[in-house]
Formats: structure tokens, C-alpha cells, sequence
């Protein structure tokens, strides 16, 4: 198991670096990197000022700042499954030859993920480093909890990573533009992860969602990690403890790496079925 | 059994048009056959526009704001159609071989990407008009729309410079394969951020707003926005009126920039000879 | 009225090496020198291994290349500089690849590339359903093209390609992928276009030397990029029909006998080609009596000779003799 295990999250590692690193010359691929979460970021920036008149003091500005620059890795991480999938199929059509090769396929994807991390961690500290420098968010990296920080990181990630292989298997079984369907997720998922506002400005009806959802707790500990006692200022979950969230998240990974199991099964067989694994969507 | 004999073909506006359709038949026919685009193009783009409303309501945001949002939202549609469904096409078909039978036959490429474009207006309207209809009844949106005529002409003058420019970019895929898609990807974000689909425009200052108003969204929004809300006049970037005559010229300007970049940058592929290289 | 078809005068394509480092070459030559006037009517090959520019002359020929050096002619039309009015009088059928969308049918497909030439409807569909019935895909006209094997997809592909009815036709490598019975029935379809339609031109491209042999009305071998001759199939192998062919089959072969054996007085070409723990040999001679030194040679190089028979030459034949190697040698050289 562990031979196969190093067969195939090696090369898959390198090649999903491969792919990501190497579609241009550096400098574009610099520009790509940063001009592409600094625009993200600041659609909300101006969304703020445009209605709050630059008062970047107030507790929400820094809530919505971080919030948004970390769901970048649900972005990289969770909707790079579903893309790495695509990639595959579609444009490289070498899906079918993973297939048959004697490799594991989820283990596959989780290597796949590593360039997108890496390349989704450049995008943050990127949005970050612009939010102290030109954005004033108050963050002090003297007082950041870098052991909590560190803790959180790895447990969302993985989080991400089995939600990623459930979206990259079920993508498998879609045939018609698949493509957008990492970010569509990802996009709707922005709103039941408190992500950008505090569950509680969701209708009464919809905030069980939020509740259930892995990303709320992670984003929680990464803000409380980063700003200490300015994240309590929204009291949506100050009634849990470090420990606690951590071990609700700790919970709904574990489900979600249970779930990613069956669902790769699941969608494997249908795929096979349907004829999924060489199959073109594109019209 | 004998084979009909081809007595004419059309040419110009008939072939034009004939392409057109042809080209919108296989979008039309597969959004019939394989309809899980309903739930990932409709609804999940609605529910991603619902997390920019409850941002401005976390902010105590005027409710006029909301209306914004609402109307930025539908319009990521048709950009989304024109990037992705027209302009990346063209990578895609050079992919599966079908480019170089495009560029072999006689019809023009315009009419192809027209065809692809139309092919896809079904779902990209149905997404905009969830999004507008649910928008507007789950967030009591109130508009207060002051010319129905000018918001029409507006809309059309808007998706017309629009879709002149997405030609344009659908040049670029005929030189540059899979570079140009990076491109497209990477200018996503900038452009949502510059078009002001979830903010006013007025808020960047009138210089880097005359900037942004090059791309055909930013006029277009802001003018419909200036019509549709209360408020939207005292937060619009320049008059109703203006935009149009500049939207005008715009649409000209684009028409005319993706006819001759199509026919140049189609040339200089066939130098490059990179029309039918899947390496790049 | 000129009466060529295609005509080429001095073509050439150099293509640009992206990324080459400072000790590689920064060219490759595609194409050179290339002078080709093929009259309308003909049904022309063009024969070469992989690599030899078959396909850039090709893409050249229907507009999706531009020559770096001469000038081509398509119906009369210079293709560089006409390439609008080359485009509604030609098609392609490349083997090896798909077109169309695999959502649509058979029909569909057809019909939607019989639109963009500007056919009508009516005439679309009714020379689909003939030209189907002759593939004898027309029980599949309904099923999509994602649910056909690689043979039927490449049929539908052929059928692509004469729905419009071109004046010339391009054949690249059409049977390339194909079992025995689906190229079988890609010939018999091309051979029945050729007798139905007399004054349409054909060229096909293969690097099967029979199948240029059994179809084609004159054939042009190509190699490295460079047009070696030009002639009728049965001109070229009268060109070697004074050459003595022999074929042997022999135990394996010692490293440098077969050098020994070409360097024999009367020993034209030699080539050889290993296969299932045995060697097999071409050898064409000036005489007959020039095979018992070349079988002596063999013998005290330690080889046994297996079969041993005398043969017609063939178009691999002309190859060998024009290129100095067997055209599986020559794709190993070229790619």
C-alpha cells in the first residue's frame, strides 16, 4: 500500500507542478499570480469603501479581507480536484492510461493537489502582504498564533483535499461543460462558509448550512489565529472554545474523508458505466 | 443509389447566416441532450451572487446596493458566455480538429463564433434572468426603472461591443493556444473588478473609471443601473446619455478591430503554422 | 486554360524551434524545393515515411500553412494569396482524428459541416443518406458519433469530406488506425468517387507503399522533404525491373555482415529488418549471378539462410533504391 502510495503522489506531485508552473514564460506567470487574487480582493475592498467610506478600523473590514484571501485555497484545492480530472480527460486525454495504470486514484488527485496548495499559498500571501501594505488590515505578525495558525492549515487542507476528491470524481461523471463546475461550487460554497459575512446575516432558514460546513469553523480559526481577540467582534461562534472548533473540524474532515471514499467508488463505477473515462464534453 | 449533384451554394450574407445557425445547432441540441447545465449554470451563479448581497447587508448597505449586485450578477452571464462559451472555444476546436476544418471551409469565422455564441444565449439568458427574478423576489429589490427603451437600447449597444471584443479575444486562441487561455482565466477577476459588477464605478475616480469604461461592461452597468435604481443616478460614473453615444462607438470600434484581427491573426497563424499545433 | 489541379513551384517550409538551446538547431526543413503539376482528373499519392512532409505539403495545399519559400496553386488559385477562393472548391480527410461533436449524430455532423460551404438542406441530407448507404454507415446516420468505434467515426470522417463535393480532394493518411475491412471499404469508396466523378482530383498521402500502388494514377515519393521522383507506379517499378530483386530469410545476423554484403561488386541495395528471432533481407542485384557471393558472405558470417525467393519489384523497392533505406529505416531517421 505504501509503494503504491509513493508511485503514484511522486509523480503525480511533480507533474501537477509541471502543469502549473510551466504554461508560459516566468514573468507572465508572475503577473497571473498576483494580479489575479489582488483583483479578487479588491472588488471587496471597493465594495466597502463604496458604502462604508474607507473605515478600515472596523472589525468587519479585516473579517471580510481574510476571510476572502484564505477561501482562495477552496478554490485551489477543493475546485483542483474537479480540474485536474478535466485536464486529463479533456485536454491531455491521458485519463484513460492513469486508469489502467496501477495507481490509486484519489492518491492520484491528492498529489495533483500539492502544485495547486502551493501555488494557491503564493496567492495568499500575495493578498495578504497587499491588505498590511496598502489595504490597512490590522494585521500584527508579532502577535499571529503561528502554532494554531499551522494546526488550522493542515487540518482545512485536508478538509479540502477529500472534498476536492469527491468533486473530481463526480465531475468525472458529467459530460456537459464540467469545466466551471470546481468554481461553481466553490463559488456557492462562498455562501455558507462565512467566508466574506457572518453566517448570521443568512436568512434563519439557510444558517444550519453554514453550521455544517467544514470551511466555517477553519476560516474561524484562521482569523482568531491571525488577529487574536479582534476576531471575537462577531460573536457567530465566540460560544466555542480553540479546542472545540478544532474538534468539529476535526469531525467533519474525518466525515469528509469517509464520504470521499465511498463517493470515489461511487462515481468510479458510474463513470465505467457510462463510458465517462475517455469521454469529450466539449461542444 | 445516386448522389445529388450540389447545383449552388450560397455565399455572403446567406452563408453568413447558414453558418450560424450550423454552428449554434450542436449548443442548442446538447444543452437538450445532456441538461445538468440547468442546475450548475442557473443556480449555483445565483447562490455566488447571494454571497455578494449579504456582504453588503453584514455592511448595513443601502438597499439600492443590493439591487447592484443583483444586476452585476446576471451580467457575469453573458461575459462568462463570451469568454468561455466563444472566445476559449477556439481552443477547444483546435483540439478536437475542428478548427482547421472551420478555417479550410469557406464561411467566415465571424459566423462561427457567432454560432457558438447564439448556441449558448439560451442558458446564459436563463442564468441571467434566475438570478435577476430570483434576486429581485428574495431581496425585495425595488426598481425604479425611468426608460424601459433606453435601457434596452443599452443592453443591446452593451452586447454588441461585448461580443466584438470576446472576437477579438478568439483571435488570440488562433495564434496562441493554451497561453491565451491562462489569459483569459487571468483577466477574470480584473475584469469583474474593473467593470464594477458588484460596485459602482464612481467609486474609483474619474480617471481610472474612463479607463475601465474601454471594456463595454462598465458603461453598460452603470447605465443600466443608472436607470433601474433610485439611487442610480447620484451613483453613476457619467451621464445616461453619454454612455450610450460611447457604447455606440465601442460597438463599431470592437466589430471592426475583431474582423480585421480575425482575418490578421489568422493569417500570421497559418505563417506560424500554428493552427492545427496541439502543443500550444 | 492551365489544366492543373495543384500545381507547386520551388515550395518550401522552414518551421521555427521554440525553446531550442544554443548547440541545437534552431530550424527544421519541412519542405524544399518542391515543383509538383498534378492535372485534373488524376488521382496522385504521395508516398514517404513519417516525418517526410508528407502532411506540411498537404496543409500548404488546403490553406492552413503558408509556404516559407515558392508558391503553390490549388484549382488555379495561388493558395497563399487566394486562399478565400481555394477554400469553397476543396476538402480534407485526415486519418487518425475526429470531427464534429460526439453529442450529435452521424447526420447531424454531416449536416452541420455540409452548411458551412453553404449547401442547402434539402441536397445535404439527401447526399448524406447516399454517400452513408455507400460506406454503409446509413444504419448508424442516427446514432452519436461519441457511441462509434474508431472505424465507423473515420468513415463518417471520409463521408465529411465528400458531402461537398470539392474539386480536389486531400486524403491525408486516410485508412491511418483502420482494421483490414474499414480501410478495405475507404478504398473501395475513393476508387468509386474516382469512376463516378472523373473530372475531381484526388491526392492521397500514405506510407503504405500497396495502397498507393493499387489506387493512384502516378505517385510522387517524398523523403526528408524533398520530391525523389514522380512517376506512374508502373513507370517506377519499370525503372527497376532490370535490378534483380531476391527476399531471404535468415537466422539472425552478426553486427556489420549486412555492410559486407553491400559492399559486394553487384550489390545495389541491401537493407534488413529483424523479426521473430530471424532476419529478413532485401537485396537487389545488377545480375542473378551476384547472389551466391552474396549468400557465401552470409553463410561465413554465421547466418543460415531460411527462404530464399525472387520477386517483382514494389513501390518499398523504388524507395529503397531512391532513398538508400527501407521506409521503416527512413521514419527512424526522420522522427
Amino acid at each position: 500500500m505504501l509503494k503504491t502510495f509513493r508511485r503514484t503522489f511522486f509523480p503525480a506531485a511533480w507533474l501537477g507542478w509541471q502543469i502549473e508552473s510551466n504554461w508560459t514564460d516566468p514573468f507572465l506567470f508572475l503577473v497571473f499570480s498576483i494580479l489575479k487574487p489582488i483583483a479578487s480582493v479588491m472588488i471587496l475592498v471597493f465594495m466597502y469603501n463604496a458604502v462604508s467610506r474607507n473605515a478600515a478600523d472596523s472589525p468587519i473590514y479585516s473579517y471580510i479581507y481574510l476571510g476572502n484571501a484564505f477561501y482562495i485555497y477552496v478554490g485551489a484545492v477543493m475546485a483542483g480536484g474537479s480540474y485536474s480530472i478535466l485536464d486529463d480527460r479533456e485536454r491531455y486525454r491521458s485519463l484513460k492510461y492513469l486508469y489502467i495504470a496501477p495507481i490509486n486514484i484519489p492518491v492520484y488527485l491528492l498529489g495533483r493537489a500539492v502544485a495547486r496548495f502551493i501555488t494557491g499559498t503564493i496567492a495568499v500571501f500575495i493578498t495578504l502582504s497587499a491588505g498590511v501594505l496598502f489595504f490597512k488590515v490590522p494585521l500584527n505578525i508579532l502577535s499571529i498564533n503561528w502554532l494554531m495558525l499551522l494546526a488550522a492549515m493542515i487540518l482545512g487542507v485536508a478538509c479540502l483535499t477529500f472534498m476536492g476528491i469527491v468533486l473530481g470524481m463526480w465531475t468525472l461523471t458529467l459530460r456537459t461543460e464540467p469545466w466551471f463546475i470546481g468554481e461553481a461550487v466553490a463559488a456557492a460554497l462562498y455562501l455558507f462558509s462565512g467566508a466574506i459575512f457572518p453566517i448570521t446575516i443568512l436568512p434563519t432558514i439557510l444558517q444550519p448550512i453554514g453550521f455544517i460546513m467544514p470551511m466555517t469553523y477553519w476560516l474561524e480559526l484562521i482569523r482568531r489565529s491571525l488577529l487574536g481577540s479582534g476576531a471575537a467582534a462577531f460573536p457567530t461562534l465566540a460560544g466555542f472554545s480553540d479546542i472545540q472548533l478544532f474538534a468539529i473540524l476535526g469531525v467533519i474532515t474525518l466525515a469528509f474523508g469517509l464520504i470521499a471514499s465511498f463517493a470515489y467508488r461511487y462515481f468510479d463505477k458510474v463513470a465505467r458505466d457510462n463510458g465517462m473515462i475517455d469521454a469529450q464534453s466539449n461542444f | 443509389m445516386t448522389i445529388t449533384a450540389i447545383t449552388k451554394t450560397d455565399s455572403g450574407w446567406r452563408l453568413f447566416l447558414r453558418t450560424i445557425i450550423a454552428r449554434a445547432y450542436p449548443r442548442i441540441i446538447g444543452q437538450q441532450r445532456e441538461k445538468s447545465w440547468i442546475f450548475f449554470e442557473t443556480f449555483l451563479p445565483f447562490i455566488a451572487t447571494c454571497g455578494y448581497v449579504f456582504v453588503y447587508r453584514a455592511m448595513n448597505a443601502p438597499e439600492d446596493y443590493i439591487g447592484f449586485v443583483i444586476v452585476g450578477g446576471a451580467m457575469t452571464a453573458f461575459w462568462m458566455n463570451v469568454m468561455w462559451s466563444m472566445s476559449a472555444q477556439m481552443y477547444w476546436e483546435k483540439e478536437n480538429g475542428n478548427l482547421a476544418l472551420y478555417i479550410m471551409a469557406p464561411n467566415p469565422m465571424m459566423a462561427i463564433l457567432l454560432g457558438m455564441a447564439i448556441g449558448g444565449m439560451f442558458a446564459t439568458t436563463l442564468r441571467a434572468l434566475v438570478i435577476i427574478v430570483l434576486g429581485t423576489w428574495f431581496f425585495q429589490v425595488h426598481f425604479a426603472i425611468t426608460s424601459f427603451l433606453q435601457l434596452f437600447a443599452i443592453f443591446m449597444l452593451t452586447m454588441t461591443a461585448l461580443y466584438g471584443l470576446g472576437m477579438v479575444f478568439a483571435s488570440l486562441f488562433l495564434l496562441f493556444g493554451r497561453d491565451a487561455w491562462q489569459v483569459v482565466n487571468l483577466f477574470q477577476e480584473p475584469v469583474y473588478f474593473l467593470s464594477g459588477f458588484y460596485f459602482p464605478v464612481k467609486s474609483f475616480g474619474f480617471a481610472v473609471a474612463l479607463i475601465a469604461s474601454v471594456l463595454p461592461l462598465t458603461l453598460g452597468i452603470d447605465a443600466m443601473r443608472q436607470l433601474s435604481f433610485a439611487s442610480g443616478p447620484a451613483l453613476g460614473f457619467i451621464s445616461v446619455e453619454i454612455e450610450i453615444i460611447a457604447l455606440m462607438i465601442l460597438a463599431v470600434m470592437f466589430i471592426l478591430l475583431a474582423k480585421y484581427a480575425l482575418s490578421v491573426i489568422e493569417r500570421k497563424a497559418i505563417e506560424e503554422g500554428t493552427l492545427t499545433d496541439r502543443r500550444r | 486554360m492551365d489544366n492543373s489541379a495543384i500545381k507547386t513551384e520551388s515550395l518550401g517550409r522552414i518551421y521555427k524551434i521554440r525553446g531550442a538551446k544554443k548547440d541545437e538547431a534552431k530550424e527544421r526543413v519541412a519542405l524544399l524545393d518542391v515543383n509538383l503539376d498534378i492535372k485534373r482528373g488524376e488521382f496522385f499519392g504521395l508516398l514517404g515515411p513519417n516525418g517526410a512532409g508528407k502532411t506540411t505539403l498537404i496543409k500548404i495545399l488546403v490553406t492552413l500553412l503558408a509556404p516559407t519559400s515558392g508558391r503553390a496553386f490549388v484549382a488555379g488559385y495561388d493558395v497563399a494569396k487566394e486562399p478565400q477562393t481555394v477554400r469553397p472548391r476543396i476538402n480534407m480527410v485526415s486519418g487518425g482524428e475526429s470531427s464534429g461533436y460526439g453529442l450529435l449524430t452521424v447526420r447531424e455532423n454531416l449536416w452541420m459541416f455540409g452548411q458551412f460551404y453553404g449547401i442547402d438542406n434539402k441536397t445535404t441530407l439527401k447526399r448524406i443518406d447516399a454517400l452513408l448507404d455507400i460506406v454503409g454507415l446509413k444504419d448508424r446516420a442516427n446514432t452519436k458519433t461519441s457511441d462509434l468505434s474508431t472505424g465507423l467515426r473515420q468513415k463518417m470522417n471520409v463521408v465529411r469530406g465528400f458531402i461537398t463535393d470539392p474539386e480536389v480532394i486531400f486524403l491525408d493518411e486516410p485508412t491511418l488506425g483502420l482494421d483490414v475491412n474499414a480501410s478495405r471499404d475507404v478504398r473501395n469508396f475513393v476508387r468509386h468517387w474516382v469512376s463516378e466523378q472523373p473530372q475531381r482530383t484526388m491526392l492521397l498521402t500514405t506510407h503504405y507503399m500497396a495502397e498507393a500502388d493499387e489506387l493512384c494514377d502516378r505517385v510522387a515519393i517524398i523523403n526528408a522533404g524533398k520530391v525523389l521522383a514522380c512517376d506512374s507506379p508502373a513507370n517506377l517499378k519499370k525503372h527497376l525491373q532490370r535490378d534483380v530483386i531476391f527476399h531471404l530469410d535468415t537466422t539472425p545476423l552478426q553486427n556489420g555482415a549486412l555492410s559486407v554484403v553491400k559492399d559486394l561488386p553487384g550489390v545495389r541495395q541491401a537493407t534488413h529488418n529483424a523479426v521473430d528471432g530471424k532476419s529478413e533481407i532485401d537485396l537487389i542485384l545488377d545480375a542473378d549471378n551476384v547472389l551466391g557471393s552474396a549468400l557465401s558472405t552470409l553463410t561465413a558470417h554465421g547466418a543460415h539462410v531460411i527462404n530464399l525467393q525472387k520477386r517483382e519489384p514494389t513501390l518499398e523497392d523504388v524507395f529503397v533504391e531512391l532513398v538508400g533505406m527501407s521506409i521503416t529505416e527512413a521514419e527512424k531517421v526522420t522522427t
